[in-house]
């Protein structure tokens, strides 16, 4: 993955990663994060992929330091994530599945809060989502609904001018037309070169929509981390009979699914695969389409 | 610190007003009764047991695992905790003295001395009840941790009152010694309790954090 510089704000070396991770571990009764290693470049949105349970929460819980690794090391903007300065950390926000704030607060009372917590933030910003998003000043949170609550949690994770945002599974059990309001959001904040998202979902086709790169994760290990127009370009279905499947090299072969109609194979090096093979015509793969025959298609 | 602080004055704000009825219901029986003492230490115990209720709308809000990824150490949550129960604690006491000295003006009595001495005794155990409790609360929750809390202050009350009752039946006097040494404790009880109530405290932080550092989220 190819990956531009930045410049380090406390020690003034140029940088190529927001978050960079490298072989980290952890061991559960019965789940392991396996040795994963991947980057998120600064000035980007990273789609973290993968099925329920393949290691994604637990990922950014060892990205924002609530659980130790057993091994390996994880950097966000160069530095020790566990050993960020109260600085840094004020300028990532975190936008979680569930909003994680008390019923009985208002929105005024949460202004309150957060203006003592976060030594950077503007409550002008807050109060400007708040009407963007038309989101009550004085409605207890019990009464919100859950695209409400979703929302004062991206209101709170932009407005103390944070320049990294992690988002763990922040559009899930959303309507469409939430989700895309949302996903809007996310497009204006990265327009700022030095903002960087990383949005761990299970929705595959919000990542299609805004992601720069996709790391897919499965079973606690990472498949891929690519460019996501790379990974669509590099990727094909070819739909044939099921003896074709012998005339192809396996090099090729990610997966292969069958059903009553016939035999799908999902390609690798289109390119390579096209000028080899003049017989078979790849069609375009969706990132979905890939995930799955990489997570549930067999190889041979 | 200051919004940890700011956040559960917020939460608990939201049911002072029982504190309110407290006051005007017990006060009503001190001024009938005309004993302005009754109640002292009362109010001190009412609103520490907010503290707990602190602790209950953040596992409610699973708020530990948010705050965490703000400008906030797991040292600061802890202090803030400690910080908001000696608050507490201190709030309680003043507002019993404002209910006692009212009331003494009111009923004209002479007991105010004996009611500072029972609120500060109030304040005392509350901070060593805290002392005790918060580690437990640190460490496995507020839902667990009040199974703890049952065993921790039953356990010895039980055996309290189980060796109580055999003494008394045994017929026998406790030795010279222990006497001897209860009268010294509470003859130095102005510097002994407060000495007791900072270790216990001191103490709890201590183990409070280390629990904190290492826990998982």
């Amino acid at each position: 993955m190819n990956s531009t510089l930045y410049m380090n704000q406390d020690t003034g070396v140029q940088q190529k990663d927001a978050i960079v991770i490298e072989n980290m571990s952890k061991r559960f009764d019965r789940f392991l994060l396996d040795k994963i290693s991947f980057r998120v470049p600064s000035g980007s949105i990273m789609g973290f992929v993968g099925e329920n349970g393949a290691g994604k929460t637990t990922t950014i819980k060892a990205i924002l330091n609530l659980l130790y690794p057993d091994e390996g090391s994880i950097r966000i903007w160069g530095h020790p994530s566990d050993s960020l300065s109260k600085d840094l950390r004020a300028q990532i926000g975190v936008v979680f599945e569930g909003s994680n704030l008390h019923d009985n607060l208002t929105t005024d009372n949460i202004n309150k809060i957060m203006g003592n917590i976060y030594p950077n933030w503007d409550q002008n910003e807050f109060y400007n989502y708040l009407n963007r998003f038309k989101l009550p000043k004085k409605k207890k949170i019990k009464d919100f609904s859950r695209g409400m609550k979703m929302k004062l949690s991206i209101s709170i994770a932009l407005s103390h001018a944070a320049k990294l945002l992690v988002l763990d599974e922040a559009t899930s059990g959303l309507d469409p037309m939430v989700r895309e309001e949302i996903l809007d959001i996310f497009m204006d904040f990265i327009q700022d070169e030095g903002h960087t998202i990383l949005f761990s979902t299970h929705i595959i086709s919000d990542i299609e929509k805004i992601a720069d790169y996709v790391t897919f994760i499965h079973e606690g290990k990472i498949v891929f981390c690519e460019n996501k127009d790379e990974l669509i370009y590099r990727h094909g279905i070819i739909r044939c009979r099921r003896d074709d499947i012998a005339k192809i090299d396996k090099s090729f072969i990610i997966g292969i699914r069958e059903n009553s109609f016939g035999t799908e194979l999902m390609i690798k090096d289109v390119d390579a695969f096209k000028r080899r093979y003049k017989e078979f015509v790849p069609e375009r793969a969706t990132i979905e389409e890939i995930m799955l025959f990489i997570s549930r298609g067999r190889k041979d | 610190m200051k919004g940890l602080i700011t956040k559960d004055f917020i939460n608990i704000s939201k049911s002072f007003w029982v504190i309110g009825v407290l006051v005007i219901f017990y006060g009503a029986i001190s001024f009938v009764s005309d004993s302005p003492s009754s109640f002292s230490g009362l109010f001190t115990l009412i609103i520490a047991m907010y503290m707990l209720s602190t602790y209950s709308l953040d596992e409610m809000a699973k708020w530990d695992i948010y705050a965490l990824t703000m400008p906030l150490t797991r040292d600061k949550l802890v202090q803030g905790k400690y910080l908001m129960m000696l608050i507490l604690s201190f709030m309680g006491f003043l507002l019993n003295m404002v209910v006692l000295l009212t009331l003494n003006i009111l009923t004209k009595s002479e007991s105010l001395f004996d009611g500072i001495e029972i609120a500060v005794v109030g304040a005392v155990l509350v901070i060593v009840f805290y002392s005790i409790v918060i580690p437990f609360i640190t460490n496995l929750g507020i839902v667990k941790a009040r199974l703890y809390f049952i065993i921790i202050y039953m356990v010895p009350f039980m055996a309290g009152s189980f060796i109580s009752k055999r003494i008394k039946a045994s017929n026998t006097n406790p030795p010279d010694g222990l006497i001897t040494f209860i009268e010294v404790v509470i003859k130095n009880a102005y510097i002994i309790v407060p000495l007791i109530m900072i270790a216990a405290l001191g103490i709890s932080y201590f183990i409070s954090i280390r629990i904190y550092r290492k826990k998982e989220f």
